[in-house]
């Protein structure tokens, strides 16, 4: 009966790197008072001895062929064909490496970001907590498993964007984001059900085993539900808008959480979808175009925000979009590249930003910046190659995965998807250069801020600049050279090698001859690339922009676009369309449901049982003489009775 | 000479309703309560009556037996009247109303 992907036994190895984040948490929640500061090197060490045993357990993971590729160990059995396990094959091993691995730069890092937070050891418990949930989700063997990760990371995301919890915004935004990633979790729950109702099991072999057998109405509705789970966490429109508020945690949280692996869930589900996917056109197109759009909806919307953080999770969102494009259209290995080298450079990104949020005490905003190459040049380095990489530089990680997905489009015969995506890296580098150029030439256009922040250092004990900038240091490698190491040479390179056991040979998958051929596509892109970085030059980096800078910027943001500063009006219309027609109802179930018919019954219940009391009491007067009358009054009922009963007998 | 069974059914309905009538009207306890023992015995005299009458000892029983719960009774009925109104002067059960509804 074993439908299970992966070869069954026992692995230790994976069993300890899956529980070794759960016991950090525990811990750090349980003596943080104890530990202080300790509780972060033992967080990042547990995470960073994850990822030693994730990379020992490479052999497990790529073992056996087909249907029992990857590494296989039961867990628990509940009902017949509902049992649990977890699974490690190539696919959760590259998230396996990301989370652990990337986590673990990121946790240390947060050791000096959150230096001197009084709630320092909680914090660090959340964090572990995040990565055992997000472990939970990429090595469950089965549906049920994956939706209880789902949650999870849902959870630690919901704690750790209120980690600062006394500002109002932080809860809001904790709230919200909660919120859509429920809507995203019944979606999935609406998945399940189908699926058992339709195969009778929840194990990913025995529901991939079955797809072909499944009508195409089915099939598609499984796909359109477990893709409303993947929107909602991935970000994807119309349930997008709460990924820019998320900034509101730790810049740590948003590196790790909000860029590299949480709302990359969407695209591991696709991708561990990919049978159901397979057999699916409908579905393939859907969530294609979803993804392409995400992309630009998300790209534009970041060329019109202020706020570093901002512009980096519109951004996050728009790359997101390219891979849910690719891993929706059945460019798999294409869409699991721009994630893995994604997850590099945007982690860079983040946690470069977090240098100069942190340097400059808390300012996000970046007309207030500028000057920064001269003053802060170890972050200007990071964000920039960061930058050529996210924009897709030919040399660097972005250039190989982002051409790998954009070309996967074509091949898979979605002509629109791939234009789309062409225009879009164009916006892009605009972007992304605009932020470059804004936040480190020029001259420092926040004197205010800089003071505070010369001040700040007085008040409260900092942790040595290195364990902040050396994790940071650690990422320029793999998100410039990544690419080219793993991702060169087309059909040949080790990541479609490693990848074919999985998803099966591209041509095989891939309409027989694009239009277009990849070298022209590189072209394309590269051309768009060009044209955005020469206006974010013209605007923001010419010798005259830089010196009349102030002016400029004022000048933009006061003629922003009233479409842009409403951000499409997408949390406009949610707020019309749900939000309020929600409050409305409640309104009204309060004002007329609730005093009328609920309460009314109870009500009246009461009245009438009241008017019965009232009624019997009027007998009870206390007077034995009444009490006597009665008895005497209903005895001669009786005897009159039983004499008239006589009489007529 | 036999005393013929209307004339026990109409004494006993007599002495009944003197003491019905004494129970409803009179507001004096100690004379409710031997109005209670008029009643008891009018039903006392009809069981006896009519035990002789079928000649059946069962009816001469039932009355011995509502003599001693008549006589209880009383015990516990002048107890209670005594405690009852033992502040008081007079005695009149009308005063009595803390259990009304």
């Amino acid at each position: 009966m074993s439908h299970s992907l992966g070869v069954t036994g026992t692995y230790p190895l994976v069993l300890t790197l899956w529980l070794l984040p759960l016991l950090g948490a525990i811990i750090c929640w349980a003596f943080g008072p104890q530990l202080r500061t300790m509780s972060g090197w033992l967080a990042s060490a547990l995470v960073g001895i994850s990822f030693v045993l994730a990379v020992a357990s490479w052999s497990d993971a790529t073992q056996g062929a087909g249907g029992t590729l990857g590494a296989h160990q039961p867990l628990a059995s509940w009902l017949p064909g509902f049992d649990f396990g977890l699974l490690l094959d190539p696919l959760s091993l590259i998230w396996t490496f990301i989370i652990t691995g990337v986590g673990f730069l990121i946790v240390f890092y947060s050791i000096g970001y959150m230096d001197g937070d009084r709630a320092f050891a909680r914090f660090f418990a959340y964090m572990s907590f995040f990565v055992f949930a997000m472990l939970t989700l990429v090595l469950s063997d089965n549906f049920i498993g994956l939706l209880v990760g789902w949650g999870l990371v849902g959870l630690a995301s919901y704690f750790l964007i209120g980690f600062w919890f006394e500002r109002q915004s932080a809860v809001a935004a904790a709230r919200k984001a909660f919120v859509i990633n429920v809507v995203g979790d019944v979606g999935m729950m609406f998945a399940i059900f189908l699926i058992v109702a339709n195969v009778h099991s929840i194990n990913f072999g025995a529901v991939f085993a079955a797809a072909p057998a499944l009508s195409a109405g089915v099939l598609f509705a499984i796909c359109v539900t477990l893709f409303i789970g993947a929107a909602a966490k991935s970000a994807q429109i119309p349930l997008h808008t709460w990924l820019p508020d998320a900034m509101e945690g730790p810049t740590p949280v948003s590196a790790l959480i909000h860029a590299a692996t949480m709302v990359t869930a969407g695209v591991y589900l696709v991708a561990r979808c990919a049978p159901l996917w397979d057999h699916s056109h409908g579905a393939q197109l859907l969530v294609g175009g979803i993804g392409a759009a995400t992309a630009l909806v998300g790209a534009i919307l970041g060329t019109a925000q202020w706020d570093i953080k901002r512009i980096l999770a519109y951004s996050t969102m728009s790359q997101i979009g390219y891979m849910i494009m690719g891993v929706g259209v059945g460019a798999y290995e294409g869409g699991i590249a721009h994630f893995f080298a994604h997850a590099f450079f945007k982690a860079q990104l983040f946690l470069g930003a977090g240098l100069i949020i942190h340097a400059l005490a808390d300012e996000q905003d970046i007309r207030a910046m500028g000057g920064l190459r001269r003053r802060m040049p170890f972050a200007f380095w990071v964000m920039l190659t960061a930058v050529l990489s996210i924009c897709g530089v030919p040399g660097f990680s972005g250039f190989f995965s982002k051409d790998a997905v954009i070309y996967g489009a074509l091949q898979h015969g979605h002509p629109w998807v791939y234009a789309t995506d062409i225009v879009t890296a164009g916006i892009t580098a605009y972007y992304m250069f605009r932020l470059l150029f804004v936040a480190f030439l020029g001259e420092y256009r926040g004197e205010a801020a800089q003071a505070h922040a010369a001040a700040e250092p007085a008040h409260r004990p900092h942790a040595p600049a290195w364990i902040m900038n050396a994790p940071v240091a650690v990422l320029i490698a793999p998100s410039v050279a990544i690419g080219a190491v793993l991702m060169f040479g087309g059909e040949n390179s080790p990541w479609q090698r490693f990848f074919a056991p999985l998803f099966g040979a591209t041509s095989s998958r891939a309409i027989a001859l694009p239009p277009v051929s990849e070298g022209v596509t590189t072209l394309l892109v590269f051309i768009t690339v060009i044209i955005g970085f020469a206006i974010a030059w013209q605007r923001y980096a010419t010798r005259s922009a830089q010196a009349d800078a102030v002016a400029r910027l004022r000048r933009e943001s006061e003629r922003m676009p009233a479409l842009l500063t409403n951000l499409l009006y997408f949390d406009w219309l949610i707020e019309r369309l749900f939000v309020r027609p929600a409050q409305q109802l409640g309104a009204l179930f309060g004002r007329v449901l609730d005093p009328h018919v609920f309460d009314g019954a109870v009500r009246d219940l009461v009245y009438w049982a009241r008017w019965l009391g009232t009624l019997v009491r009027s007998f009870q007067t206390g007077l034995v003489r009444a009490y006597a009358l009665i008895l005497v009054a209903g005895a001669a009922c009786f005897i009159v009775y039983y004499a008239v009963a006589a009489g007529v007998r | 000479m036999v005393v013929p069974i209307g004339d026990y059914v109409a004494l006993a309905a007599v002495i009944f309703f003197i003491g019905v009538f004494g129970v409803i009207v009179r507001r004096n306890p100690l004379i409710m309560l031997m109005s209670i023992e008029l009643m008891l015995n009018a039903g006392n005299l009809l069981l006896v009556a009519f035990a002789r009458l079928w000649l059946q000892n069962a009816g001469q029983i039932f009355a011995f037996i509502v003599i001693t719960v008549a006589a209880a009774e009383a015990a516990i009925g002048l107890a209670i009247i005594v405690t009852t109104f033992r502040p008081e002067r007079f005695v009149d059960v009308d005063d009595v109303r803390s259990l009304h509804g």
